[in-house]
């Protein structure tokens, strides 16, 4: 810390225009740390399932030490570059995404739900991911640019309503229900961080309950909302079919008691609990470490979020700071979510544990997107202190 | 804006912590019961049951490992392909019902179902090995058991029982030690995934089986065997309708030596039905119509061919209790070696007139006799008057003195009791009848008891089998030591009753029970059933039994044969259960190394003439034979005897073998006479016998060494019956003829 602000100190004397400060070593190192305990445990979790599936205990985790390895690269470069270029591609990337979300209705990859390109080389892309991102870059290039017009809705609200409203129909169309929340939930944060009058936030939530029990007269949605949440509720209604996960994650939660099994003794990984080293790699977390390995995980995230905040607030730029503020926040609502759905505090909806779960490109994406935080910090803006 | 929203993030992380701590800390003791409850899987470990084995270390029963195959059909529950390999695997290596294993299969909700038990190591590998190969282990798998074998068969099958389905004892030794011989089963409490395999994990706990501990029986194979051989052989000779049962004790210990009731059964496979006549009835019943009077049927016919009848068959002893009485009568005093008994052929009693067993064929009785005369003529009216003289009260004291009124304790399960009156019960009548051995009824293991301790000196003794239980390591773990019940009567008095019992055997009703060289003793039995059967009609068969034993100065061995309901018209003990005895003890005797010891008039008589033994049952046969000094060697399969080789009145030395034939053409009937001249007397001797012939010598110098056979007839290449007696004329080579 205080070699960085130091070292901003200096160079700000040498060049006014000074946009090349240190990164945040904070934020790095909290990076790191979460990525090394998420491939610990990445592969303690996936090398049962992997050696019955694959035959081989190593399968993830030598794919996702690849992803990593690449991914940190890509954050390192990506933290050297001015992200100011962004405000450039901003468009770009919005439209290239529109187009990605349409054409990923044209594939049938896994299930009945079309999330996925296909790539050459069995790989595949999820346009979803590329969304998160957009979003956090079109909403910060849209508040940096009409900063002082926020209030008036047709800046500050309607076109952030259509940009968002057109990516969440798109991804709903897939379905991709996890995505969608995470979209509006990662674009309302920062139009409300970027100045959009709050009232209308006010007259959101109103509408969207006045919209709920309209609903709720229409006959089979309560029924069918029912028939959704009740496994919810009592997984154990259908203990073998739609409650199975949630009741091995809660047992392998449970299992983990205050201290944990030890690091590598999860008993529920044993192909109890389905695809442990996806969305529900932390119920594992929590069985091998126990709550006390599991708060200081949550911990770590808490410290990687308020330190990207901070970074957010002391950026000297309106669009490196919402930038800032959309990265981190998808990381932490992400994180949120995921463990709300891994301990049933919310219904099971598909969402991955950042820096945890196994999935190549999300891995990239994310620390890419993590060298961007650490681009934005380069700017501290050092003269307030 | 800021502070709001981190203030919503911390809102967030607050929220999942709280429902950790409440999954964790607050729940996780319940969902950890959860989760083990599906993760760990306990599997028994079969305990090793103990062997039997005889008194010499023989192996009687032991327990070999099998396994049981069990299925996870909740495993493979939405797979059709393992589905059909798992079915195709069993039908192929088990030779299962492909129907039954698609049952079983069927029950999609088990991780655990029997297809089959019992399965042997070779059969096991073999599925194993496909079940590896086509990598279905959390689907097909093994669980240990063990089974018993029986080695020798149907040998003291109603003594050592057998065991059930599920490996515990249920007849005989194997269910009266089934806490002894089973152990404890063990158990392996072990992780397994959800698909039944073991996790590579350390979480494994194990309580070790505890084998269980072997018995070492008082039996003796080779004297069951002896016993079980004669025995099987009377049942054929006399068509026994209700099995024969025979026991051999040692008087001194009440260790039993060998105890067998035929026919019986191959503990190996108990259930099927090994009486011929018996399982050719079940058949005839064994139809659609009649499926349940059949399983009735069946099993009524198991069970009696189970039943012990040593221990469980309470009989009218007869004769054979006249040396309780006569034990009982001396010991208190009220008659002694002087006392006289007068039989006229009958005796009234409460008004009505008993007959003694001479009266049927000689109208006269015994006349004046002493209580060894009374014994030897096995004479009711002199015993009704002992009986009388002794009064109910003192009856019934000795009576329960000789353990008669009361099971003896043995270690065998089923053992009945008497049933008897006692003396306020008893009249005139009845006490009459019970002192030569009617009215009541003690089982076989009672009576053999009581009589042994008339003989022992005195003491009444605990029966026993078992007489050490050694652990799986061979740690002796307990010993049985004989046990003495009581004193019933002085070694005086036990002398002079082993004095008369072994007139009974000289010159009485046991004549056919005597053994050259030993002084065995004995006593006849024989009671008629005289009890009204279900349909109605009177049942008058007969029970024969023969009480022996060997020597008379220091008793070594005691043997009980009874024979329930023989078919033989003029069925008395005396005929046919004594021979039976003689020739388990003359098997008996040599191998416990009892040397015969002959008295001088039996040495003298070098050669004798062979006695008529034709159209005899076997053990008669033999029982002349062996009193006339002759050995028996018996051909065919037969129960009576058709021919004999050398025949009737044909001189034959000491010691040779008659051939007694039971089948016209049995094999090895015929012979070739070997070549002896020029033989010295040991060689020509030795050529004879081996050809199974008989050797009759002349001539002078036979004494000498120098003697050689000059001639011989019939001469040497002519064939000639089993047993035929070859004449050689020896001359003493010195003398230059």
């Amino acid at each position: 810390m205080e070699l960085a602000r130091e070292a901003g100190f200096a160079r700000k004397k040498k060049r006014i225009k000074a946009e090349k400060g240190a990164m945040d070593l904070t934020f790095l190192v909290l990076v790191m740390s979460l990525l090394a305990i998420g491939l610990i445990m990445l592969f303690s979790a996936s090398y049962a399932y992997a050696y019955y599936h694959d035959g081989d205990s190593f399968y993830y985790i030598k794919r996702q030490l690849v992803f990593a390895i690449v991914g940190v690269v890509a954050m390192l470069i990506v933290s050297r570059i001015d992200y100011h270029i962004l405000h450039r591609f901003a468009l770009l990337l919005f439209g290239v995404t529109i187009f990605l979300l349409v054409t990923v209705l044209f594939f049938h990859t896994r299930g009945d739900a079309k999330r996925w390109i296909p790539l050459p080389g069995g790989m595949t892309f999820q346009p979803s991911e590329v969304a998160k991102f957009t979003i956090v870059v079109v909403f910060a290039h849209l508040i940096s640019i009409n900063y002082n017009k926020m209030k008036n809705p047709r800046y500050g609200l309607y076109p952030f309503l259509i940009i968002l409203g057109a990516t969440a129909l798109l991804m709903i169309a897939e379905p991709h229900l996890s995505g969608t929340i995470l979209i509006l939930a990662i674009g309302f944060v920062m139009m409300f961080v970027g100045g959009t009058n709050v009232r209308w936030f006010v007259l959101g939530v109103t509408a969207l309950a006045v919209m709920v029990i309209i609903l709720a007269f229409v006959p089979g949605v309560v029924d069918y909302a029912k028939s959704r949440l009740v496994y919810w509720i009592n997984p154990w209604d259908d203990a073998q079919g739609k409650g199975f996960q949630t009741i091995q994650s809660l047992y392998a939660i449970g299992s983990g008691g205050l201290m944990g099994v030890g690091i590598g003794n999860s008993r529920q990984k044993h192909l109890y609990l389905p695809e442990p080293q996806n969305d529900f790699i932390f119920a594992v977390v929590c069985e091998e470490l126990g709550f006390v390995g599991a708060a200081i995980i949550i911990l770590i995230f808490v410290l990687l979020i308020w330190r990207g905040y901070v970074i957010a607030m002391r950026c000297r730029d309106r669009f490196g700071s919402m930038l800032a503020v959309g990265l981190t926040t998808q990381v932490g609502v992400q994180t949120i979510l995921n463990i709300m759905v891994v301990s049933n505090t919310i219904p099971n909806t598909g969402i991955s544990l950042p820096f945890f779960s196994y999935g190549g490109t999300a891995l990239c994406m994310l620390l890419a997107q993590m060298g961007f935080v650490l681009a934005v910090s380069r700017q501290a803006a050092v003269e307030k202190e | 804006m800021v502070i709001v929203l981190v203030a919503m993030v911390v809102l967030g992380f607050c929220v999942i912590l709280h429902q950790l701590f409440r999954i964790q800390i607050v729940q996780g003791a319940e969902y950890q019961e959860y989760a083990l409850n599906q993760q760990l899987r306990s599997t028994r470990i079969g305990a090793q049951r103990g062997a039997i084995y005889d008194t010499n270390g023989k192996t009687l029963a032991k327990s070999a490992t099998v396994w049981s195959v069990c299925i996870a059909p909740a495993n493979i529950k939405d797979n059709a392909d393992r589905q059909a390999a798992v079915s195709d695997i069993l039908v192929q290596t088990l030779g299962l019902e492909r129907d039954f294993v698609q049952g079983k299969l069927e029950r999609t909700n088990s991780l655990y179902e029997v297809v089959k038990t019992r399965v042997e190591k070779p059969q096991a590998d073999e599925l194993m090995e496909k079940v590896i190969d086509n990598g279905l282990s959390g689907a097909i798998f093994l669980e240990e058991d063990t089974r018993r074998y029986y080695p020798y068969e149907n040998f003291a099958s109603t003594v050592l029982g057998f065991v059930n389905a599920e490996n515990r004892g249920a007849y005989g030794l194997e269910s009266y030690y089934d806490k002894v011989l089973s152990g404890t089963p063990g158990r392996t409490v072990s992780l397994r995934d959800s698909k039944g395999v073991t996790m590579p994990m350390q979480y494994e706990q194990t309580e070790p089986a505890k084998d269980g501990n072997s018995l070492v029986l008082t039996i003796d194979e080779k004297i069951q065997h002896y016993l079980e051989k004669n025995l099987e052989m009377g049942v054929a000779e006399h068509k026994v309708g209700n099995r024969a049962v025979g026991i051999v004790m040692d008087p001194k210990t009440g260790a039993v030596l060998a105890m067998s009731t035929k026919p019986d059964f191959d503990p190996n496979n108990p259930n099927e039905i090994y009486d011929p006549n018996v399982k050719a009835e079940l058949e005839e019943l064994n139809t659609a119509e009649n499926q349940e009077q059949y399983q009735q049927a069946l099993w009524e016919a198991q069970n009696a061919q189970w039943r012990n009848k040593a221990i469980s068959d309470p009989y009218e002893p007869g004769s054979v209790f006249k040396i309780v009485t006569a034990s009982g009568a001396l010991e208190s005093g009220v008659i002694d070696e002087t006392s006289t008994f007068y039989c006229q052929g009958w005796v009234e009693v409460a008004g009505k007139a008993r007959y003694c067993w001479v009266w049927n064929s000689q109208h006269q009785g015994h006349g004046q006799q002493n209580i060894a005369d009374a014994i030897k003529n096995s004479c009711n009216p002199a015993f009704i008057d002992i009986g009388q003289r002794m009064g109910a009260q003192l009856f019934s004291q000795y009576f329960s003195n000789f353990g008669l009124t009361e099971p003896t304790g043995i270690d065998l399960p089923g053992e009945a009791g008497s049933i008897y009156y006692t003396a306020n019960q008893m009249g005139i009548a009845e006490l009459s009848s019970a002192a030569f051995g009617q009215t009541f009824k003690v089982t076989p293991i009672q009576m053999i008891t009581a009589a042994c301790a008339a003989i022992n000196g005195g003491q009444l003794m605990q029966p026993y089998v078992v007489k050490q239980i050694i652990d799986p390591d061979g740690n002796v773990v307990s010993n049985t030591t004989p046990q003495v019940k009581r004193q019933v009567i002085s070694e005086d008095i036990s002398e002079q009753i082993r004095g008369y019992l072994e007139l009974v055997v000289q010159e009485g009703s046991g004549k056919s029970a005597q053994i050259p060289g030993y002084r065995v003793g004995g006593k006849t039995g024989t009671s008629e059933k005289m009890e009204r059967l279900e349909n109605g009609e009177w049942n008058d068969k007969n029970i024969l039994s023969f009480f022996g034993f060997a020597p008379v100065d220091d008793p070594q061995v005691a043997c009980l044969v009874m024979l329930d309901e023989p078919d033989i018209y003029n069925a008395y003990g005396s005929t046919i259960a004594a021979p039976i005895v003689g020739s388990i003890l003359a098997d008996v005797l040599p191998y416990m190394g009892i040397e015969p010891q002959f008295t001088e008039e039996e040495l003298e008589a070098v050669a004798t003439q062979t006695p008529l033994v034709l159209d005899k049952d076997i053990h008669e046969a033999e029982s002349i034979l062996r009193i006339a000094g002759l050995k028996s060697r018996i051909l065919g399969n037969g129960t009576k005897v058709l021919k004999q080789v050398p025949g009737y009145m044909e001189p034959i030395p000491k010691d040779s073998t008659v051939v007694l034939y039971t089948e016209e053409e049995a094999e090895g009937g015929t012979v070739l006479v070997p070549d002896v001249v020029g033989m010295n007397g040991a060689q020509a001797n030795q050529a004879i016998i081996n050809a199974g012939l008989n050797i009759s010598i002349t001539g002078t110098g036979i004494e000498g060494s120098y003697s050689i056979v000059k001639s011989q007839t019939p001469q040497a290449g002519t064939e000639v019956e089993s047993g035929t007696v070859i004449t050689v004329e020896f001359t003493d080579s010195t003398l230059g003829g």
